[in-house]
């Protein structure tokens, strides 16, 4: 071993054992736990072999809210990139007060999730919440729409809510990203009559993938592990109808003190997020 | 008749051993327990409660008082109401000893305690003589929140129950009490089944909506549960078939039950579905329901009692003072909702002192204060509670608030109470909630009763049968 390479050892040995000691020992705990038996009354840390993936293969509970986390954030995610999108084209452009508008469009993305959900839950509140008023005013008759009961209003519900705090992450993002394009390259396809669209597709949108792909995965993986919004607004209710991946965990895992069987569902839920992370950094090429 | 010295020292000496004996047997339990927690003096307890107005007693009033008399100090830590079982099940995995005391719902003090997170009382209630003060304590919360398979657990310390508040003003109204009569041939009065009750409110509705209707209730799941497990007994329903613990929660008294509280919501106003408990004491206390059925704090602030306190400036100004009539839900048999005992954790490192603590707070003595503080949410639940003078002249009605209480103490139901309850309770939340999203009700019950057999299974049936037989053999389990 070479004097070079022991020096470099030792000097990384502290934060390799820090990153094992939280990374890696949780991750093995989970996957041991997982085999166990540990429920709120029985401490059985035997080899139970693989019956809560058995029983989580036929949890038809899980599955649904898999189902729904995954649609909610194909249906969240590109309305949060096509709105961030559009407002950073907006704030492009030189205008007065622009850090103050910045600033004030950011105000919801520092908000406490759990706020928003509550602040928007009563937005959303038959009784006291502006939104049917203001629907009222619109239509002229009187409103009385469930936002947080009715099957068909509730997901729309939490997508206002989660749209309204996450967009502006994705404005900024976004907004960054796009002052980084060459000026002279637009100005050159402008000269020479490339329409909006082709120098759009041609030329922005190769130089601001980079920064958009870091925004929507992190954003994705924020929409699949949506948990706060939901909580405060609906508790995953009517039913289950709004039960997101994170909501059932939290149901198993804290409320009922499936230990084995949560840690299970969560083994399972990391090894898919892993596998689709590194599937989308290799499609977007940016794990280089 | 001359008394010699030795019969006069033997006399002086009998009378003192009597008289200190008295003082001994005279001394309340409060009084005991203050002497005992003196040794204890410049130790910290924590107690563990709900987050909300309950803790104002123990920060405001018990907690000083207490250090005052023992120099015990009393910390605080609060969780939401649907959290707690959670925390406590967490403190007694980690075992820190976070908590000394506890309050513990008592349909689920029988899980806390197959958890271990409780200390058995019993040693202690004996070598501190509390036998005889919990003899006060009504029957009720005496025999159904206390113990766990004999053994006690926990100190019956809040006496929630369900009770029915309406606007006397209206159902006193000659001109709608002709009206009622002619069209439904009975008197209008507080409904004595659930049929009167879709006809009186139908009846207040459609005479004085939709500035008044007929009534309004919390129908968020987690308050709505209760309602429930009381009406679908009342009707006669059953939860389980006891022999093979089948669910039979979507019989068709089941069915009766969902169907006809969507008829009666039609009387209510509209967006009931998503009132919990602060939206129903709004509309009620600003005149807007006639009638109401909730937890007893509301039968005190709509009267106005409390109302120049600080910490109840939050709420809105009664309109309804003077006018608020209190009587049991339709059925008779009002569901004990919640409530609460103070237990001590099995973690907590000054178990003794602890329990020093939930006796004093428990006694006749200190209760009654405790049940009187107007912003604290302790309810009455001793028999002096009930029958204590200053009490029942607080406001004009208290005596009928008080009488409702304790009849309400001797007919109400229990919480459904199992191994697990709290998933039955999850189950059964949901099912409400998809009942206000207009799904099919005998499908919703369906599934509910597939849900709680799979919970069943997966428990152990034989171990369920047998906790269940347990619940379903006390009294106020169902109707009689």
């Amino acid at each position: 071993m070479s004097r070079l390479f022991e020096f470099r050892f030792i000097i990384l040995a502290p934060a390799i054992f820090f990153i094992l000691l939280i990374g890696l020992y949780p991750f093995v705990n989970l996957l041991i736990t997982s085999f166990q038996n540990i429920t709120m009354f029985a401490d059985d840390t035997s080899y139970s072999g693989f019956i809560h993936y058995e029983r989580l293969f036929q949890d038809g509970r899980f599955w649904g809210a898999v189902m729904r986390t995954l649609l909610f954030t194909l249906v969240a995610l590109p309305i949060q990139i096509a709105l961030g999108l559009g407002m950073a084209f907006l704030f492009l452009n030189k205008m007065p007060f622009k850090q103050v508008l910045i600033a004030i469009i950011l105000l919801p993305t520092v908000i406490s999730p759990i706020v928003a959900g509550s602040t928007w839950r009563l937005m959303f509140d038959n009784r006291f919440g502006p939104i049917n008023q203001i629907l009222g005013w619109i239509t002229g008759t009187d409103v009385e729409l469930l936002w947080t009961v009715n099957l068909d209003l509730v997901w729309p519900a939490i997508l206002v809510a989660d749209v309204w705090q996450w967009t502006p992450f994705m404005f900024l993002l976004l907004l960054t990203a796009l002052s980084g394009v060459d000026e002279e390259q637009l100005e050159a396809a402008s000269i020479d009559g490339a329409s909006k669209f082709r120098i759009f597709r041609l030329i922005i949108l190769p130089a601001i993938m980079p920064v958009m792909a870091v925004a929507i995965l992190i954003r994705g993986l924020d929409l699949v592990r949506l948990f706060d919004i939901v909580w405060t607004m609906t508790q995953g209710g009517p039913g289950t109808h709004t039960e997101t991946i994170s909501v059932y965990a939290y149901q198993v895992a804290f409320r009922e003190f499936d230990v084995s069987y949560s840690a299970a569902f969560a083994l399972i839920i990391i090894v898919v997020l892993t596998i689709l992370v590194l599937g989308f950094l290799r499609l977007v090429e940016v794990e280089r | 008749m001359k008394l010699s010295r030795r019969t006069l020292l033997a006399g002086a000496a009998t009378i003192g051993l009597v008289s200190s004996a008295s003082m001994a047997l005279a001394q309340s339990a409060a009084d005991i327990a203050v002497e005992a927690a003196k040794q204890f003096a410049g130790t910290e307890l924590t107690v563990f409660y709900e987050a909300g107005l309950q803790p104002l007693d123990p920060i405001n009033f018990s907690g000083p008082l207490w250090e005052e008399l023992t120099g015990i100090k009393i910390n605080i830590v609060e969780a939401p109401l649907d959290q707690m079982f959670t925390k406590i099940i967490q403190e007694t995995k980690a075992a820190t000893g976070a908590y000394d005391i506890l309050n513990v719902i008592p349909n689920q003090m029988p899980d806390l305690a197959l958890a271990g997170a409780l200390e058995p009382l019993d040693d202690y209630i004996e070598r501190y003589g509390y036998a005889d003060e919990i003899a006060g304590i009504g029957d009720v919360y005496r025999n159904n929140q206390m113990t766990v398979e004999g053994v006690t657990y926990g100190l019956a310390d809040d006496g929630d129950v369900l009770l029915m508040y309406y606007r006397k003003d209206i159902f006193e109204d000659p001109e709608m009490q002709s009206g009622f009569k002619a069209e439904f041939g009975y008197d209008l009065a507080p409904p004595a089944d659930w049929q009167q009750f879709n006809d009186i409110a139908g009846y207040i509705t459609k005479t004085m909506g939709p500035d008044v209707y007929g009534a309004g209730m919390h129908f968020q799941p987690g308050n709505f549960q209760y309602l429930f497990q009381e009406r679908f007994r009342v009707e006669g329903g059953t939860f389980f078939d006891a022999d093979t613990m089948r669910a039979t929660v979507n019989s068709e008294v089941g069915l009766k039950v969902f169907n006809d509280i969507l008829a009666d919501i039609e009387h209510m106003p509209p967006g009931v579905e998503q009132w919990g408990f602060i939206e129903m004491l709004n509309a009620f206390m600003d005149g807007q329901t006639a009638m109401t059925i909730s937890w007893p704090p509301v039968g005190r602030w709509t009267a106005g009692y409390g109302s120049d306190t600080e910490a109840l400036s939050w709420l809105p100004e009664t309109t309804v003072g003077g006018d608020v009539g209190y009587a049991l839900p339709p059925g008779g048999t009002p569901e004990l909702a919640i409530g609460f005992s103070l237990s001590v954790s099995s973690a907590s490192e000054n178990k003794e002192a602890a329990y020093l603590f939930a006796q004093w707070m428990n006694s006749e003595e200190i209760s009654l204060q405790r049940v009187q503080l107007p912003f604290a949410m302790r309810d009455p639940f001793r028999a002096s509670h009930y029958a204590d003078p200053e009490y029942r002249s607080r406001w004009d009605g208290a005596d009928e608030y008080l009488d409702a209480l304790q009849a309400g103490s001797v007919s109400g139901l229990l919480d459904l109470s199992l191994i697990q309850t709290d998933r039955y309770e999850e189950a059964l939340r949901q099912a409400i909630g998809r009942l206000w999203a207009k799904e099919d009700p005998q499908t919703i019950l369906d599934d509910l009763a597939s849900q709680w057999d799979d919970l069943t299974d997966r428990i152990g049936v034989d171990d369920q049968r047998r906790v269940y037989a347990d619940w379903a053999s006390k009294p106020n389990a169902y109707p009689n």
